[in-house]
């Protein structure tokens, strides 16, 4: 398949603001799939240019060394993944990666994540103090022992974290919903009302796959988190959830989950987002961002649209 | 702005399958044309194969050989779960999307001219790889031991390599390897005619032994194969003081550092570390690891 190229017209079809900032395509890609935002550039083709935003690794107070092998596990049409944040610690985040990173190629998102509310605000203190563009609270990781998903799935907990967070920065705070909660409106609405600027809807979903020669688990972490393909339909409905709460409040989403072609992103602008995450889908096809422009940008002329803004939230439901 | 030598050293090429060809035990010797790979391929350096286009994951596997003017690629896999299942099926004239050259390839050290490789199953492929590299490199006197528990890819040939300290009636060759003029020997469990009856470490050993202490001072160990013969070749290896390269494998995402899905635990002046086998490794120093 080839990668088309974008005029500049088309290219201003695809830019779009999301809290402020100006993302030249409406694609993010995802935290923990990109590492800290270079290791893709390995890939001849690939640019950072073709997305919006990348969201850099997971990061904490302390350099953690994550979870023991296996890792990652093929699923049908999805992956598991127990990485369990390993990352190098906010300082030397700031201090040695964010200097080697061209913020004129991209907008970068810090990616946070800590076992207290605490240590959330240290890393959100740290980060503010960076030239990095925005940052995304992680209260959904589902692969550590303390702290992730144990505040995202707690609305009450979770509105803690974004105060913490909101009361050190004044850099755009995107919230990371886990799906693995009862009423994701319900966290959102309390997110909102701490502070938040935007929304990342959602985190992977809990899983397990088993040896059956062994009997035991094949993620290291006994459980995972599931991406891809798999978990699309449960990602746009808890966008289009999401969405009913952030409509009034002018707050955007980054809509993802098992994003893998232009259709697929067309349907979480639809559905609400504002920008569409990219993540498994890379490890696939390391260039599908290009496709996935070039087939917005189709869509749009063949829909008489001139910007990609005018997609979003368009859902119209069945009555 | 800065200095970026990382970028653009993966190619993502849709690569035609030249041939493919099934040996017992579920092995496949696959040859694609892919030039770009071919072009900057070293000896350690694996491809990032997509077996199936319905499938989320791609599949590593190690490069086995490569011809850089004519641009083709040889892969030696065994069919061992859904993934490479599927990729057994491919029929010679179908396009392969692969990503390549990735990883840290073996480094060479002149010093040590006497370059031992051990490779088990589907673990042969690099060693091939590194044999084919040394073969040109004036003063190198490679050595291959290849194992394997199914019967080998290839029909042996007597070799006519002579080496030291190997038993009689061990004479078993790769014949690919034996043209170059490179000695190898085969071992194997199985009884197979000409095959070192016993583990490729112990193979090793006769060599090593007969051996005299400054000769002994110029080897050097490279191993790729399954974990427990790369443990038993680290374990030889710091018996005989020797330096040794281990090509290790895992499950593997992105294969481009992005993801962390690949570590492998290692020892560090700080400490233990995770590292990742896509970029990081595939090649590391035994004694990191074991």
């Amino acid at each position: 398949m080839t990668n088309p190229a974008l005029s500049n017209d088309d290219l201003a079809m695809l830019a779009t603001d999301f809290c402020g900032l100006n993302f030249q395509t409406p694609l993010s890609l995802l935290s923990g799939c990109v590492g800290f935002g270079e290791e893709y550039t390995r890939v001849k083709g690939y640019s950072n240019r073709d997305v919006g935003a990348v969201c850099l690794k997971g990061t904490t107070l302390e350099p953690r060394l994550g979870n023991k092998p296996h890792r990652v596990y093929e699923t049908p049409m999805g992956m598991l993944n127990a990485i369990g944040l390993q990352n190098p610690g906010a300082r030397h985040v700031v201090d040695e990666i964010l200097p080697t990173l061209d913020f004129n190629e991209t907008r970068f998102i810090a990616n946070l994540s800590g076992s207290t509310i605490e240590e959330y605000a240290e890393v959100a203190r740290i980060f503010d103090d960076s030239p990095i563009d925005a940052m995304e609270i992680n209260i959904s990781c589902p692969n550590v022992k303390e702290g992730g998903v144990a505040f995202g799935n707690d609305p009450d907990m979770s509105a803690r974290v974004v105060a913490a967070c909101r009361k050190v920065t004044k850099k755009p705070i995107i919230t990371k919903l886990s799906p693995n909660q009862t009423d994701i409106a319900e966290n959102a609405r309390r997110c909102i009302e701490a502070g938040t600027d935007g929304f990342a809807v959602i985190n992977t979903l809990m899983g397990m796959a088993i040896d059956i020669e062994d009997r035991s688990p094949i993620i290291g972490n006994n459980q995972g988190g599931l991406s891809g393909p798999a978990i699309k339909p449960i990602a746009l409905l808890k966008v289009h959830q999401v969405y009913q709460v952030c409509r009034g409040h002018g707050i955007p989403i980054i809509g993802q989950g098992g994003v893998t072609t232009a259709e697929d992103a067309i349907e979480f602008l639809i559905a609400g987002a504002t920008s569409v995450g990219v993540g498994t889908a890379l490890f696939y096809d390391p260039l599908v961002c290009k496709k996935i422009n070039a087939g917005i940008v189709e869509y749009l002329k063949r829909h008489d649209m001139s910007t990609v803004s005018q997609l979003s939230g368009s859902l119209q439901l069945n009555t | 702005m800065m200095n970026k030598p990382h970028r653009d050293t993966i190619s993502v090429e849709q690569a035609e399958i030249i041939s493919h060809d099934a040996y017992d035990g579920d092995q496949y010797l696959l040859r694609v044309m892919a030039p770009e790979v071919a072009a900057t391929a070293k000896a350690g350096s694996f491809v990032h194969i997509s077996c199936d286009p319905m499938l989320p994951m791609r599949r590593p596997i190690s490069i086995m050989r490569v011809d850089k003017d004519k641009g083709w690629v040889d892969f030696l896999y065994k069919a061992l779960g859904y993934g490479t299942g599927l990729l057994s099926k491919r029929q010679v004239g179908e396009h392969l999307s692969i990503m390549g050259p990735i990883g840290k390839p073996f480094s060479v050290d002149l010093n040590r001219p006497r370059a031992l490789l051990i490779g088990g199953g589907v673990g042969m492929p690099p060693m091939i790889f590194l044999a084919e590299t040394l073969k040109s490199l004036l003063g190198s006197q490679p050595f291959a031991i290849l194992g394997s528990e199914v019967p080998f890819p290839f029909t042996a040939k007597p070799s006519t390599l002579m080496l030291p300290g190997i038993p009689d009636g061990v004479i078993a060759s790769m014949p690919l390897l034996e043209d170059w003029g490179v000695p190898s020997r085969l071992a194997s469990l199985q009884g197979y005619a000409g095959c070192y009856e016993g583990y490729v470490t112990d193979l090793a050993r006769h060599w090593l032994d007969a051996l005299t202490v400054e000769q002994r001072n110029e080897v050097i160990v490279y191993a790729c194969g399954p974990h427990p013969m790369l443990e038993a070749v680290a374990k030889l290896a710091s018996e005989y003081q020797l330096p040794c390269q281990v090509s290790l494998e895992e499950f593997m995402a992105c294969a481009v550092g992005g993801c962390a899905g690949c570590v492998v635990e290692v020892k560090t002046d700080n400490g233990p570390a995770m590292k990742r086998v896509c970029v990081d490794g595939p090649v590391f120093n035994a004694e990191q690891v074991f």
